[in-house]
């Protein structure tokens, strides 16, 4: 065992370089920059010095952390109504249907996906702007007697969320319903359950990992997504993401661009953490 | 044991506190349950039978007879095309799964692995909504008596299998069925601990008073637990009585062939007489025999020849007997399994091979291959079945 332990951890060094290359050039490199950055303030033209400024700045100003806080609400909104629409959708997928048609009602949640974020955002606003098939089908109804605009507003960025983040709730909470052996439902049902209290205590209990691994997931994307916010929502749409490429393009202000952004990852790390207290579940397990 | 076909005319009826029982002392019955399924599939044809009060019923069957989704229509996973299902007289066809006063162990006995042991076992309780300091009473009472007491606050993952059993056995009998289902719960276990739990199971169910009906495929299982069996095959009962009846009378060749274990050779008819039928099987072995339950043969009939392997009497070397049959065999191998051991042997004549019960005597302990043996039987213990086709 001795003699064999040091070829086996080369081995496994080797294994893991690529992985540990890509974390350390592309995730730690540009955060440890980021927060130096962050950590500065510039004085006069190529002069910087150490402060905390840019952060006492997102606390002080009010548009910052308003911004932050609308943002998260929204983030978990939206993942909460993923999971509400996706929840059906799997378990019909998972538990009602046997063989080919099971492969291809999932292969049909997964088409849309093959396309570009940005084509299907377009299509959103397709249907949506003023012009678009809804507002135009309400008017040749007579419902409305002139056009509606249905984009700009927080209900479009709230749609187009839910619509993107669907494949990445549905895809983990498929594969534990399907985990779920079909003797612990009728079970469940045998004892005395009902519908509802065997979804309760033996389906949702089960799922609990897909769920909140699910969760974990959609918040996360929904938190950092750029696109779908600017063109669903327009300029008054105010998502975090937004002000950091203010700051980083617009006002070329690197500093507090910098800031935001580590702000950003610790702010939801934080409430990713919270719900798996809340949640109580363990990261790894719901990883697994 | 002497017996004719004339002897017990009447096995398939059924045999115990028959026609001066009123319908409530059965607690379950069945009344001409068909199952078809889409594509025209009939997985149980027509079946009807009564469960008394209290006993141990086991259907017994091969894969794919059909006794699974007789028992999932039992505990209301399935509709029947027709037919009616009582329980305690009263008609539950219509019934849902979590209405009916029927419990299930599952084959894989689906205990709840996100809850513990107490909880699993209250499960049932709650939906119940019985008080709650009654449920914690309950649990305990029902842990006490399947033996495992400290077993509450574990989880499922830290119990054994037969541990994992017998709580999958309390988790149902807590809710005080009228029937509770078995759906082959011993498959899982390994040999030893499977003969243990036979035992047991039997005991529980003495113990809790509960009727039971236990679907398997092991005929092992089916005679050490239970009073009344029932043989399936191809969706339909072939012949139901006490593990007795059907290990010595059995009714037609599926069910000679399919309880305990037999040789068997195919003959025809050659002769009948008071004394009982002469047989040439298809290898040109002539043997004395009598016709199984219900039969009779004309001249030249092809049939099924049924010996059990411990009805054979052995004699080392050259040897005569009373007996009607007499076969002189080698040994081919001796399949040592204890007080179970059997000896292959095989018949110069027609070339078949033989298993014959080892004696359990001093005398057959050095038994070697190719040794000459004399095997004879009675005329009473080779059976005749008709070939069906």
């Amino acid at each position: 065992m001795s003699l064999r332990t040091p070829k086996l951890r080369l081995g496994l060094l080797l294994l893991l370089t690529p992985m540990l290359l890509w974390l350390l050039l592309l995730i730690i490199l540009p955060h440890v920059n980021m927060a130096i950055i962050s950590l500065s303030e510039r004085v006069s033209a190529g002069e910087y010095a150490f402060s905390l400024s840019n952060y006492a700045e997102f606390f002080t100003e009010s548009l910052y952390w308003n911004t932050f806080l609308r943002t998260a609400t929204m983030s978990i909104l939206v993942t909460f109504l993923t999971l509400i629409i996706a929840f059906p959708v799997s378990y019909y997928i998972a538990k009602m249907l046997r063989g080919r048609t099971k492969g291809l009602v999932f292969a049909l949640c997964l088409i849309p996906f093959w396309v570009s974020e940005l084509v299907r955002t377009y299509g959103w606003m397709i249907l949506l702007r003023e012009t678009g098939v809804v507002s135009s089908s309400l008017q040749w109804l007579g419902l409305t007697d002139g056009p509606i605009e249905f984009l700009y507003n927080d209900a479009a960025i709230i749609v187009g969320l839910v619509y993107t983040s669907m494949l990445f709730m549905v895809v983990p909470l498929t594969t534990t319903l399907d985990s779920l052996d079909d003797s612990y439902i009728e079970a469940g049902y045998d004892l005395g359950g009902n519908g509802f209290t065997v979804m309760r205590e033996v389906v949702i209990p089960h799922a609990m990992p897909g769920i909140v691994s699910g969760c974990i997931v959609v918040f996360m994307l929904t938190l950092g997504n750029y696109l779908t916010p600017a063109l669903l929502g327009g300029k008054d749409s105010l998502w975090f993401t937004e002000q950091i490429f203010t700051q980083f393009i617009t006002r070329f202000n690197w500093e507090q661009g910098s800031a935001f952004g580590i702000l950003l990852l610790f702010l939801s790390s934080f409430i990713v953490w919270l719900g798996l207290k809340l949640s109580r579940q363990s990261f790894t397990r719901v990883m697994s | 044991m002497t017996n004719s076909s004339s002897i017990i005319t009447d096995v398939n009826a059924h045999p115990t506190q028959d026609s001066s029982a009123g319908p409530d002392t059965y607690d379950l019955e069945c009344r001409n349950i068909l199952k078809t399924f889409d594509g025209g599939f009939t997985a149980v044809d027509n079946v009807s039978f009564q469960i008394p009060k209290g006993s141990f019923f086991s259907i017994l069957g091969p894969s794919g007879c059909g006794k699974t989704t007789l028992l999932r229509m039992l505990a209301g996973f399935e509709k029947p095309t027709s037919g009616d299902i009582f329980i305690k007289g009263q008609s539950v066809t219509n019934t849902p799964p979590n209405k009916r006063p029927v419990n299930m162990v599952f084959q894989h006995l689906a205990l709840f692995p996100t809850m513990t042991v107490a909880e699993n076992i209250a499960y049932g309780l709650r939906q119940r909504k019985v008080a709650k300091h009654e449920i914690g009473d309950r649990v305990k009472g029902v842990l006490q008596r399947v033996g495992l007491p400290d077993s509450g606050n574990k989880n499922i993952a830290q119990l054994s299998g037969g541990q994992k059993q017998r709580i999958a056995i309390a988790r149902c009998l807590v809710l005080n069925p009228d029937v509770l289902l078995l759906d082959e719960p011993l498959g899982a276990l390994d040999l030893k601990l499977r003969e243990h739990m036979k035992i047991e199971l039997k005991q529980l169910q003495e113990e809790f008073g509960t009727t039971f009906v236990y679907i398997t495929h092991d005929q092992s299982e089916a005679l050490v637990m239970s009073d009344q069996v029932a043989v399936m095959n191809h969706g339909a009962f072939v012949q139901q009585g006490t593990p007795h009846d059907l290990y010595y009378h059995p009714k037609d060749a599926f069910v000679a062939g399919f309880v305990g274990e037999s040789n068997r050779w195919m003959g025809r008819i050659s002769s009948q007489s008071a004394n009982g039928l002469e047989i040439t099987t298809d290898s040109g072995l002539g043997l004395h025999g009598v016709s199984g339950e219900n039969q009779s043969f004309n001249n030249g009939d092809k049939v099924e020849i049924f010996v059990r392997p411990e009805a054979i009497s052995l004699v080392r070397g050259q040897g005569d007997s009373n007996n009607s049959n007499q076969l002189a065999c080698h040994v081919v191998n001796v399949l040592f399994d204890g007080a179970k051991s059997q000896i292959l042997v095989k018949d110069p004549q027609s070339n078949g091979e033989v298993t014959v019960s080892m004696p359990q005597t001093a005398d057959f302990e050095n038994l070697r291959k190719g040794e000459l043996l004399s095997l004879s039987w009675t005329t009473e213990q080779t059976r005749c079945y008709r070939v069906e086709g």
